[in-house]
């Protein structure tokens, strides 16, 4: 075992993360393309997207830690108003129940007023069937989602599936196109669980920061490539009690954290802040929970474009 | 034309006679032993798909919430999601059979002076939910506050006396479906529609093959509804369940509550409820506003009836006696009642000797007052009425854009008083369920949106009509070593504070 580990661990290449001149192994539209069997992979898994209760499931789960994380982040952008009484840190502790329910509600109000008066337009990167797609399309700030994927059976099922509900449909607007050739700008761009089934990361992260406008935010998320993750996300979760489909993960496509901060740091230097970075952990009978250390395992990021 | 609008004509009425007749008992009955027996007919496909056409001609409106049932779980779900910050905007349609409109909402506004004979103990957790999380204001002078319980074997001289501020309240249902119309109304919230005096006819999927496609909803009045979430408040028999294919499982104790409301000698000193545990089920005495109080006597089928057949005079005699005498005295006044062989007056006579015997056992008269409840003077005799206590709890509370709420998923012996509460508290959380799926983005209609509801409820749940099961069936016996053993525990509870106060945290909520 430790030998596969060892194998796994030092297969990755840092040159995955070094800007690339030619696209070499490539199914369709040049850098940013998908592998042949990661395509087939998702083939596979298309018909059962949607069943929460399938195969998908931990996906589906994770989605919920996705959106209250982009929920989180974006609201702290705003400030509460001039009039809205914003309490001390341990307020709760002073104030009856009644009192500090209502200054919270208060406090939410205000926020959530100002950030629906934002209408984003959104791009998902590696849509799939659209979970995420669906979900920020709910969203009252959100005013359109564009999803691009290159397994031809997730747009249709993602397609299909945004045809059932009259309130996204029309927000909806599902692709397949390679990220090179989406021309439109956007206020957010997300591209969770997206990198580590990718050849050539770097040059997704640059596409989808040509993306993104000024003041935007890209979400994205992934998986560090540490032994941690190769336990939870390959061995126990793939292999021994079989929430996620096999053949979902390869451990050398694991991106670090910091390297993403280093990719930042090297190609964008002052043109962006790293707004939140997170770890995500998967914690049975409870569902998905965010925690501090982002160097371990499943992690989050939003970074905004200054 | 003219033909073929003669045509249409007997079309619509042949697709008229299927729908009232072989539409619904092909649907009824099991489908595979007929297919068994007789083979699919050719004509009953046509039929049927003739049915879905029909079904389908009329342009079903579409909701977000299609709640069936106006009892108090319905009502106060449409409330509770007008009310919330984040769930209000969705569009709300409430389906009830009875008259919610003028007879129910009436009730607020010209209450009559007798009290209802449905009456159920809230607890300070429901009433704060409903006050201030929904902010529905009860009609106060007609409920009572309650301070305690007390709680006594009828086989045996053990007892367990609860006390705490608050513990309950007894109210009226129509002062809570009232109380939660006019709240609706004050609101008069924009995408709320209550459609009362209608029947749901028929429920199915758009697309039946497809589960996650939304329900449509036929109703009597000839309107189709097209909704994201199907919420389930209809109650013990509830035809949402049986839509959903959801198995309740569960049984019948034999036994029948009786309730009345009745007129006590004088307005009590201590105001709490009594409760006694009968051979033949329990007996509780409760509280209502002054010299009023309420009854719900839990008994086998024949005693029930025998209840609700003698004459007022003697049904008071007798629940006056169910609190003092022993059960072989009740007994026999039982049989002599059955037989007529008894007058008023004498049962009035026997009845005062004996209770005179017991409190005379007593080593001071102060105690009359302490352990048995005020004397009933009468009781309103309209209000005298019976229904079968069964438990029952369904595997799931929601399936594919349903969800159960209220006795629709769950029915339990009225013993501990927690019906009513155990539906507020559905409520309560499936709405927290709702919030977060929205702030979520997720499909309020899917599974993933309502799993965290059921999840949260059915433990509780589950405890609850459990404990109540196991106290039913410990005290339907006077087989004597299970009498020593439930009285010693009993005194044990009473004699250890912190345990009594655990029980009472978990049926009345956190003290305050």
């Amino acid at each position: 075992m430790i030998r596969v580990l060892k194998r796994a661990y030092t297969k990755f290449n840092p040159e995955f993360l070094k800007p690339v001149s030619s696209g070499a192994t490539t199914s369709q539209g040049g850098s940013t393309a998908a592998s042949q069997d990661e395509v087939l992979h998702f083939t596979e898994l298309a018909p059962s997207w949607w069943d929460v209760s399938g195969p998908q499931r931990i996906l589906h789960k994770m989605n919920l830690a996705r959106m209250d994380f982009i929920q989180k982040t974006l609201r702290e952008q705003f400030k509460a108003g001039p009039d809205t009484y914003v309490p001390g840190f341990n307020y709760k502790e002073h104030l009856p129940a009644r009192v500090s329910t209502a200054i919270e509600q208060e406090l939410d109000q205000d926020v959530r007023s100002q950030l629906q008066k934002h209408k984003y337009r959104v791009l998902d990167i590696g849509c799939g069937g659209g979970i995420l797609t669906e979900s920020l399309a709910r969203m009252p700030f959100v005013s359109k989602v564009d999803g691009v994927d290159l397994t031809p059976e997730c747009i249709e099922v993602a397609r299909g599936h945004a045809e059932k509900d009259p309130l996204v449909k029309n927000k909806l607007n599902y692709q397949l196109v390679p990220l090179e050739d989406v021309t439109e700008n956007y206020d957010l761009v997300t591209c969770m669980e997206m990198l580590e089934h990718v050849d050539q990361p770097s040059e997704i992260l640059r596409h989808a920061w040509n993306r993104l406008n000024r003041g935007g935010v890209l979400f994205l998320s992934t998986i560090n490539r540490d032994p941690i993750s190769w336990f939870t996300t390959i061995f126990v979760a793939e292999r021994v009690i079989k929430v996620v489909p096999s053949g979902t993960h390869h451990l050398s496509k694991y991106i670090n954290s910091e390297e993403i901060e280093q990719w930042f740091k090297d190609e964008c230097a002052g043109q962006y802040q790293v707004l939140d970075c997170k770890g995500t952990m998967y914690v049975p009978l409870k569902g998905w929970a965010i925690h501090e250390c982002s160097g371990i395992g499943n992690y989050i990021m939003a970074v905004k474009k200054l | 034309m003219p033909e073929t609008r003669v045509q249409l004509y007997f079309l619509y009425i042949y697709l008229i006679g299927t729908m009232l007749g072989n539409g619904h008992s092909a649907k009824r009955a099991p489908r595979t032993l007929k297919r068994q027996v007789m083979g699919p007919s050719k004509l009953r496909i046509v039929q049927r798909q003739l049915f879905r056409a029909l079904a389908t001609s009329v342009k079903p409106k579409k909701t977000d919430v299609l709640i069936v049932g106006g009892g108090p779980a319905g009502l106060t779900l449409a409330a509770a999601i007008k009310t919330s910050p984040y769930l209000s905007g969705l569009s709300t349609t409430l389906v009830d059979a009875g008259d919610l409109k003028t007879k129910v909402a009436g009730f607020y506004d010209a209450p009559p002076e007798k009290y209802t004979n449905r009456i159920i103990s809230l607890t300070s957790q429901s009433k704060q939910f409903l006050e201030q999380r929904v902010g529905v204001q009860l009609m106060e002078e007609r409920l009572q506050a309650f301070d305690g319980l007390f709680v006594s074997d009828g086989c045996s001289d053990a007892h367990l006396e609860m006390e705490r501020g608050s513990m309950g309240y007894m109210v009226e249902i129509l002062n809570i479906q009232s109380s939660v119309l006019r709240r609706l109304s004050e609101l008069n919230a924009s995408g709320l529609q209550l459609i009362d005096q209608t029947k749901v006819e028929d429920i199915r999927y758009e697309d039946p093959e497809d589960h996650q496609s939304w329900p449509v909803v036929s109703l009597s009045n000839g309107e189709v509804y097209k909704t994201r979430l199907l919420v389930g408040c209809d109650g013990f028999n509830s035809p949402v369940r049986k839509f959903s294919k959801i198995e309740s499982r569960g049984w019948f104790y034999n036994r029948f509550g009786v309730v009345a409301t009745m007129k006590l000698d004088y307005p009590p000193f201590k105001v709490r409820g009594w409760q006694r545990f009968l051979p033949t089920g329990p007996i509780a005495h409760l509280p209502l506003p002054g010299d009023d109080a309420t009854l719900v006597w839990s008994t086998t089928e024949p005693l029930s009836r025998l209840l609700l057949s003698i004459d007022p005079e003697q049904f008071v005699l007798l629940v006056n006696a169910a609190f003092v005498l022993e059960d072989a005295d009740m007994q026999y006044y039982y049989k002599q009642l059955e037989q007529g062989s008894i007058t008023t007056q004498e049962l009035k006579s026997d009845i005062a000797y004996r209770t005179e015997l017991v409190y005379s056992k007593l080593d001071n008269d102060a105690f009359i007052d302490e352990i048995y409840p005020p004397a009933v003077s009468s009781i309103d005799s309209t209000s005298r009425a019976r229904f079968p206590l069964k438990l029952s709890h369904a595997d799931s509370y929601v399936a594919d854009r349903i969800a159960l709420v209220g006795d629709a998923a769950h029915t339990t012996h009225p013993l501990a008083g927690q019906g009513l509460n155990m539906g507020q508290g559905d409520v309560e959380s499936l709405v927290k369920a709702l919030e977060k799926a929205y702030q979520r983005g997720l499909d309020l209609g899917s599974l993933l949106a309502l799993e965290p509801y059921w999840a949260d409820r059915y433990p509780t749940n589950n405890m609850l009509l459990g404990v109540v099961d196991k106290l039913h069936k410990l005290y339907s016996t006077d087989f004597g070593p299970i009498v020593a053993a439930r009285s010693f525990g009993l005194k044990a509870i009473q004699s250890l504070g912190p345990i009594k106060d655990f029980m009472m945290a978990k049926v009345s909520g956190p003290s305050q």
